[in-house]
């Protein structure tokens, strides 16, 4: 009788100790990331190699710092004062067929809520203006979409919009709006998908 | 394991007894049905594994069963016993392949190219698991492979055996609001990982779903070929999910496919049978099959490859997403995610708190598909 029970007391301990998981030593994935992420080093894995001959700008929103395109050396006629050299009121000539820009739409919210003016300056045109006033830089453009596209934008902060750019590493990478959005007509067109599966297709029949 | 032993065996679960039992079958949780007394009598007499092995060789197997320990390279295929059944089928595997190696390395009309080729054939047909092998014989192997590449196609390839990173596990996750089924992502995929062109086999299917009625897979269609995004749909993408508690990995009877330290979770196509359990054993439809020989044109062939990423298929194996493994230990975007115009697609650290995939994680409403089977797939939803 003694020995049952020294037996049954020692599964007890066994039964006790096999109660842990024997392969994983969490109980999920979620506690496993939050536990081995307490004392994370940086890998030494770097993504520069991949951002391919994109020149880009640093920038730091909101406790983020990442890497976004640079814009005004990849428009075609900035600086926009090289023609733009009087004040735009006293550019425009009523009565002449040939406009510049002629092949610029709006087509962004309504007419109410904006028109050119809302984001340009006709005064300078080499910079945008905010919603108040002050001027914004071409290569800062993605705050003036924050102006009213404020979720939107708290994500591409954290990364949950806008695409990435090479790799997952650091330095991080982030394409802007314009990158992706015209600014002019910011919806995205549809459009045919790149492939078909004609052998899925034929298997399935 | 014994440190040098390069396969493994079928283990039956004898080897292992189960010690924490503390009910037993009757239902009683104490000691009263006779029970318990067979049981820790059994507990007490626990054997290790070899032990078993080589009771059973000298008892009940006779000389069908095969205690193979502390062998390696020819030895673990020739020094052992053997039915003569099992003999015959490795003897005329082999011998494709020795008799091959024989003819030309003793005849003196052929070249010194083909006695190389016969040789790496020769090595290769006899090499271990890729999992218990050595960092020199990773390297070996994949040398081997690309001057075999050489020989047969006078073409250079590159192939690495880049282990994991410490402190970096994979995860994914993919914005359903995002997504507008333009497949990009799949042609970028095939291309990338040297998919099979003729059976136009593809490891991400993108499913169009009908809005507002949630994830009905048999009713939603993977194969559409129209404008996109149609009116009153949504498209969501699956691939392979690099489960953390993968299931395929645990009904693989060789143990060709595993998950690496960095959460990848990969098939080595040289040891793999063929047996599609795995595929069986996949909640997702992850994994996919060559039914014949895949093939890609010379010219189409990505040439950057890693060994249990992208490099060339045979007939008869397995394959499915490595999260592009030749490019994501690199720190490169997987090619899905490069080629994604809608930025759907985020892949990154999870062990990184300041990653974007952490961010994802900590701050939308993130899900995954089947959560309740346990599998931990490190591959999220989200919406905007």
């Amino acid at each position: 009788m003694k020995l049952v029970r020294l037996i049954s007391c020692s599964m007890l301990i066994c039964a006790a100790i096999a109660c842990k998981h024997n392969e994983a030593e969490y109980h999920s994935l979620k506690e496993k990331i939050d536990e081995e992420s307490k004392s994370y080093h940086d890998p030494g894995i770097s993504s520069e190699a991949f951002l391919g001959d994109v020149n880009t700008i640093e920038i730091t929103e909101g406790g983020h710092s990442f890497l976004i395109p640079e814009r005004k050396s990849q428009m075609q006629s900035y600086a926009c004062s090289e023609c733009h050299n009087r004040p735009l009121g006293q550019m425009q000539q009523k009565g002449k067929s040939k406009r510049a820009h002629w092949d610029i739409e709006l087509n962004h919210a309504n007419s109410n809520a904006m028109n050119c003016a809302t984001c340009h300056n006709g005064d300078n045109m080499d910079e945008t203006l905010s919603l108040t006033g002050n001027p914004i830089d071409f290569n800062r453009s993605y705050l003036l979409c924050a102006q009213c596209h404020n979720s939107q934008f708290e994500d591409w902060k954290g990364g949950a919009h806008g695409k990435n750019i090479g790799g997952w590493a650091q330095p991080r990478a982030a394409m802007t709006c314009i990158n992706c959005h015209n600014p002019h007509q910011p919806q995205i067109a549809s459009k045919w998908p790149v492939r078909f599966n004609s052998h899925m297709e034929e298997e399935r029949k | 394991m014994e440190a040098n032993k390069k396969w493994y065996q079928l283990d039956l679960g004898l080897g292992n007894k189960k010690t924490s039992q503390t009910t037993c079958g009757c239902g009683k949780s104490s000691g009263g049905c006779g029970s318990t007394k067979e049981d820790s009598r059994q507990a007490t007499q626990s054997i290790s594994a070899a032990e078993f092995d080589a009771a059973v060789e000298q008892e009940i197997m006779g000389d069908t069963a095969v205690a193979q320990t502390q062998k390696d390279g020819f030895q673990q295929v020739f020094d052992v016993k053997m039915d003569r059944r099992t003999a015959f089928r490795k003897l005329t595997a082999s011998l494709l392949v020795g008799a091959g190696a024989v003819h030309t390395s003793c005849s003196i009309t052929t070249s010194g190219e083909a006695k190389e080729k016969a040789q790496i054939d020769w090595e290769e047909q006899f090499k271990g698991n890729y999992k218990l092998m050595t960092q020199e014989e990773k390297q070996a192997t994949v040398d081997r492979l690309v001057r075999s590449y050489q020989l047969r196609k006078k073409k250079n390839i590159k192939m690495t055996a880049t282990d994991a990173s410490k402190d970096v596990l994979f995860g994914y996750a993919f914005n359903i609001s995002k997504c507008q089924g333009y497949m990009n992502c799949v042609s970028a995929c095939v291309e990338e990982n040297n998919q099979d062109r003729n059976s136009e086999m593809q490891y991400i299917r993108i499913h169009e779903m009908k809005d507002g009625q949630g994830f009905k897979f048999n009713e939603a269609d993977d194969n559409y070929y129209h404008e996109v995004p149609a009116e009153g749909h949504f498209y969501m993408g699956t691939q392979c999910f690099h489960c953390d508690n993968p299931p395929c990995v645990n009904v693989c009877p060789v143990e060709a496919t595993w998950r690496e330290e960095d959460g990848l979770v990969v098939i080595d196509y040289d040891w793999c049978i063929g047996c599609r359990y795995c595929m069986a054993a996949c909640p997702y439809d992850g994994r996919r099959f060559n039914w014949s020989k895949p093939e890609v044109p010379e010219e189409e062939v990505n040439k950057n490859q890693h060994y249990l990423g992208n490099r060339l298929r045979k007939k008869g194996v397995m394959e499915k997403c490595t999260f592009c493994v030749q490019r994501s230990r690199s720190g490169r975007d997987p090619a899905c995610v490069e080629a994604c115009p809608t930025g759907a697609r985020i892949f990154g650290n999870l062990l990184d708190p300041n990653s974007t995939i952490r961010w994802v994680l900590e701050n939308k409403q993130v899900f995954r598909l089947k959560e309740d089977l346990g599998t931990e797939p490190k591959f999220w939803y989200f919406m905007d």
